[in-house]
């Protein structure tokens, strides 16, 4: 059995593959609990409300499970699996109102979430929802809410930090797997937050509280058994509560160096208008069925929005927040929907983390597409990160069958700006070198000159 | 005023799910029953504000969690 290394935490049961198909196994365990939250109707209203993906229940044993199992449950799948330190800031904001929405409707059926992980949250057409059904156990009145902590460390600590201190601090979730520890986060924010009131108690307090009690563990009884009785009515409040310290996160988005790129680029608005029909027609004449595209240095999704007409999902990727916040709420708000915005840095993207690196993935072992569009972003790589373009090409052909890509010569302003502080050290860094270079990989299927600048756009096919 | 809080918290002896796999945290515990003590005087004076509110035919939810809160996305 193919059991994916991300699930192993909770013992209710399981993920893994089957014919390139994600289930996940219900355990005996978990029994009275699962099928009380399938009877309750808390499942159907759920999916009703688009907040947790749908299943359905593999009865006719085509697909085996352990000893343990009670049910497998084939999921809606989700095309590309992305990450909290991958997601903007509203990505993250919305994915944690999600989390509180689930957790009040639980609530309203006699249940209760008994996790409160990001990991539980992924997008599916431009909106987040909850994939983990098997994190609802039934609710005790009078229990407090198990996973408030986790909550806190998963979403409150890095919205606020990205909030008050840096938007890139969301970035500490990769080296926190169990979200930003609550003593960090109350380090790093700003002195003023100790007069915000949910900042204040959620998590500066819940810091000195966490460590006073660490520290007299051995004193006390298991937090579970002991402490705070919580009514229905207090976890509802609380979950309000929660909902509003959320809500009231904004982020100022700087002014940034991608941020306007649109309004202010080497391009008139001719020449932007050919580009965009180049790379219609390009993607267009592939002859492929596409499902999934990534777009590399997407900026706020210009590009994406046109491969979005080919594709059935683009993953739209840049190294920018503000641009990623942009391309997110666009497409949120007004389409199109298979749009996927991720913060990526080309130059060191997502590592594997977790226990024996296999919990979540690498950015490079999600990142197989059957298209991807680079455009305006290789003299980034090959010459403010001296990738040799060899070793563009080769990692571009590990990953996809087609390549729209966009060279940017050394005349071009871009690049000139890219050169004005440093010395030249690329002499192979022109159009034959960088045709050479890709030829290792790949076939020129076409090209044609960008209108009204020094750029060529190519579509290459990955050398079999 | 803290201590006295959190004594009137610890009152009463409670058992999880059969399921429940995280640690919760002593301190998470005692904070969350202090903070949801506070917020439920809050939301219980929201809840009647709205109540008010709808007299006077006024709309609004003082849930910000409820159904009607998905209907602000548009997609």
């Amino acid at each position: 059995m193919d059991t994916l290394s991300s699930s192993f935490r909770d013992p209710s049961g399981f993920v893994f593959l089957h014919d390139k198909i994600v289930h996940r196994q219900v355990n005996n365990s978990f029994a009275a609990s699962y099928d009380a939250f399938v009877s309750s109707g808390l499942y159907d209203k759920l999916v009703e409300r688009k907040l947790l993906v749908a299943h359905e229940e593999i009865t006719d044993g085509s697909v085996a499970g352990t000893r343990d199992c009670y049910r497998i449950l084939k999921p809606q799948q989700i095309p590309f699996i992305s990450y909290p330190y991958e997601w903007s800031f509203s990505q993250l904001k919305d994915a944690a109102m999600l989390t509180l929405k689930v957790q009040h409707e639980a609530i309203r059926h006699g249940f209760i979430l008994k996790d409160a992980s990001a990991y539980n949250v992924q997008f599916l057409d431009s909106r987040p929802v909850f994939i983990d059904t098997l994190s609802f156990d039934t609710y005790t009145p009078g229990t407090p809410w198990v996973a408030y902590k986790q909550f806190c460390q998963h979403f409150l600590a890095p919205l606020a930090l990205m909030a008050h201190t840096d938007v890139e601090l969301s970035k500490l979730m990769i080296s926190h797997i169990d979200g930003v520890p609550l003593p960090l986060a109350s380090k790093l924010l700003p002195f003023k937050t100790r007069f915000n009131y949910a900042i204040a108690t959620h998590i500066h307090l819940h810091s000195r509280m966490q460590q006073q009690h660490a520290d007299n563990a051995l004193d006390d009884t298991p937090a579970t058994s002991k402490h705070s009785s919580l009514s229905e009515q207090s976890l509802k409040a609380l979950m309000e509560a929660l909902a509003k310290a959320v809500q009231k996160l904004t982020w100022k988005m700087p002014d940034t160096e991608w941020g306007d790129y649109y309004e202010n680029t080497n391009y008139s608005d001719r020449a932007g208008e050919e580009k965009r029909d180049l790379v219609d027609r390009l993607l267009g004449s592939i002859p492929d069925q596409l499902t999934v595209v990534q777009d590399f240095g997407a900026n706020t999704g210009e590009f994406s929005r046109i491969a979005a007409k080919h594709s059935a999902l683009v993953v739209s990727q840049d190294i920018d927040p503000v641009a990623v916040e942009m391309n997110y709420r666009k497409s949120a708000a007004g389409g199109p929907v298979n749009i996927l915005p991720l913060i990526q840095d080309f130059s060191s993207p997502s590592p594997a983390i977790g226990w024996g690196n296999a919990e979540r993935d690498s950015f490079l072992q999600r990142s197989h597409c059957d298209a991807l569009l680079v455009l305006a972003l290789v003299h980034h790589l090959a010459i403010s990160n001296n990738v040799p373009l060899s070793n563009i090409a080769a990692l571009f052909a590990s990953l996809t069958q087609w390549l729209v890509i966009e060279f940017v010569p050394k005349e071009d302003s871009q690049v000139i700006r890219l050169l004005a502080t440093r010395e030249d050290i690329f002499p192979d860094y022109t159009r034959d070198g960088f045709e050479a270079a890709f030829r290792q990989n790949f076939t020129i299927e076409d090209s044609s000159p960008v209108a009204e600048s020094e750029r060529t756009l190519y579509l290459m096919k990955t050398r079999t | 005023m803290l201590r006295t809080l959190l004594a009137l918290t610890a009152l009463l002896s409670v058992s999880q799910g059969a399921s429940a796999y995280l640690d919760p945290g002593t301190g998470s515990m005692i904070l969350q029953g202090v903070i949801a003590a506070i917020a439920v005087v809050g939301f219980t004076i929201k809840s009647y504000w709205y109540k008010i509110r709808s007299f006077f035919g006024k709309g609004g939810s003082a849930s910000l969690l409820d159904d009607d809160e998905d209907e602000q996305r548009s997609d």
